[in-house]
């Protein structure tokens, strides 16, 4: 039987959105996949709560949880057939000025192009964490992370204006 | 033309998605299921094994040379298989998410590799060593079944060897495209 956890919930409410978000840049902008991988990120949040040190604030371990598991569910199949699908009802291109939407579509998109370990840091730059914290929850030096924040940002833009990396 | 900054406000402009308000309770639950699933698998295990064991004994294979070899090669060579699954299954559940991302992935590279080594190397050991077995029981299988029967046996065993391989071939490249998406 599981132990009551009291600060769960309130970890739990706190940090939703932004792991949502973050899911939601692994899988192309699919809700549902995205909502799918944030309960799997919790589920890892509620076994390892125990074994939280301190060390590092709550939101940062839990930011590494979830760019660890959007990188695990590599091996789900229910993701690539779902993440293919998504690419090709996405593959509908607006003419002239595109939507709001589809902007958002085509940023996603091009962070699909990503390679992994910059998709992660790129969708943590997107949500505002400190470059040091992204270092600390990608495992590289700050330097090394500003470099590809740098790069990545230019990419992610060229990206987005015209279609391609 | 959109600059990085405008990229980002859209990023952030994103409407909130709904937090499910059974969302907790849905996470306990599940990981109540995980624990029930991974008890299940392991009484079935524990059965398969039994049962073979129990067969073994049962035709007094022990009194029987031929046969007692090829029994247990199909047994020993299933046992195998079956704790190298558990073993990996065990692995990966043990590599903690909560490490930084370069330590996590080089340890999912590595769960990966030994994976690639297992389909490699010890499969098509375990496979042919399961067909040794089998063949070795077949005169014995000839000599106490009907005709049809006889048939029947290496028939559907030569349609599952092939099933299984499929199976397992399907699941090998599943990996090894994991292994390649991780890398890239």
């Amino acid at each position: 039987m599981q132990e009551y956890k009291p600060n769960f919930e309130k970890i739990y409410q706190e940090n939703y959105q932004r792991v949502i978000r973050i899911c939601m840049g692994y899988v192309k902008g699919d809700e549902d996949l995205a909502k799918d991988l944030t309960q799997e990120v919790f589920i890892k949040v509620w076994r390892q709560l125990n074994s939280f040190r301190n060390e590092s604030s709550i939101s940062t371990w839990i930011y590494r949880i979830t760019v660890n598991t959007c990188l695990l569910q590599l091996r789900n199949k229910k993701f690539l057939k779902r993440a293919d699908a998504i690419e090709r009802l996405t593959e509908v291109e607006e003419e002239g000025h595109p939507s709001k939407e589809n902007q958002l579509k085509q940023m996603y998109k091009c962070i699909d192009k990503l390679s992994k370990d910059n998709k992660g840091i790129i969708l943590l730059e997107l949500e505002g964490l400190p470059q040091k914290e992204i270092a600390e929850i990608m495992g590289l030096s700050h330097e090394a992370v500003r470099v590809r924040v740098h790069r990545i940002k230019n990419s992610l833009t060229k990206c987005v204006n015209n279609g391609s990396i | 033309m959109e600059a990085f900054e405008d990229l980002k406000s859209q990023w952030e402009g994103q409407s909130p998605s709904e937090i499910p308000e059974d969302g907790v309770q849905k996470i306990i639950e599940k990981m109540k299921g995980i624990k029930g699933k991974q008890r299940s698998t392991n009484i079935i295990l524990a059965l398969t094994v039994m049962v073979l064991v129990g067969f073994f004994f049962y035709i007094s294979a022990y009194q029987f040379q031929t046969v007692m070899i090829g029994l247990l090669l199909m047994i020993v060579t299933l046992i195998v298989r079956i704790v190298i699954e558990l073993a990996s299954i065990n692995t990966i559940n043990k590599i903690d998410a909560s490490k930084d991302a370069t330590n996590f992935k080089t340890r999912l590279m590595k769960y990966y590799n030994n994976r690639v080594r297992v389909h490699y190397i010890f499969t098509p050991i375990i496979i042919l060593l399961y067909c040794i077995g089998f063949v070795m029981l077949l005169p014995s299988f000839k000599e106490n079944l009907s005709a049809g029967f006889y048939t029947y046996i290496w028939v559907s065993s030569i349609v599952l060897l092939i099933v299984f391989g499929l199976l397992i071939g399907n699941q090998a490249k599943k990996e090894l495209h994991t292994l390649r998406e991780l890398k890239s």
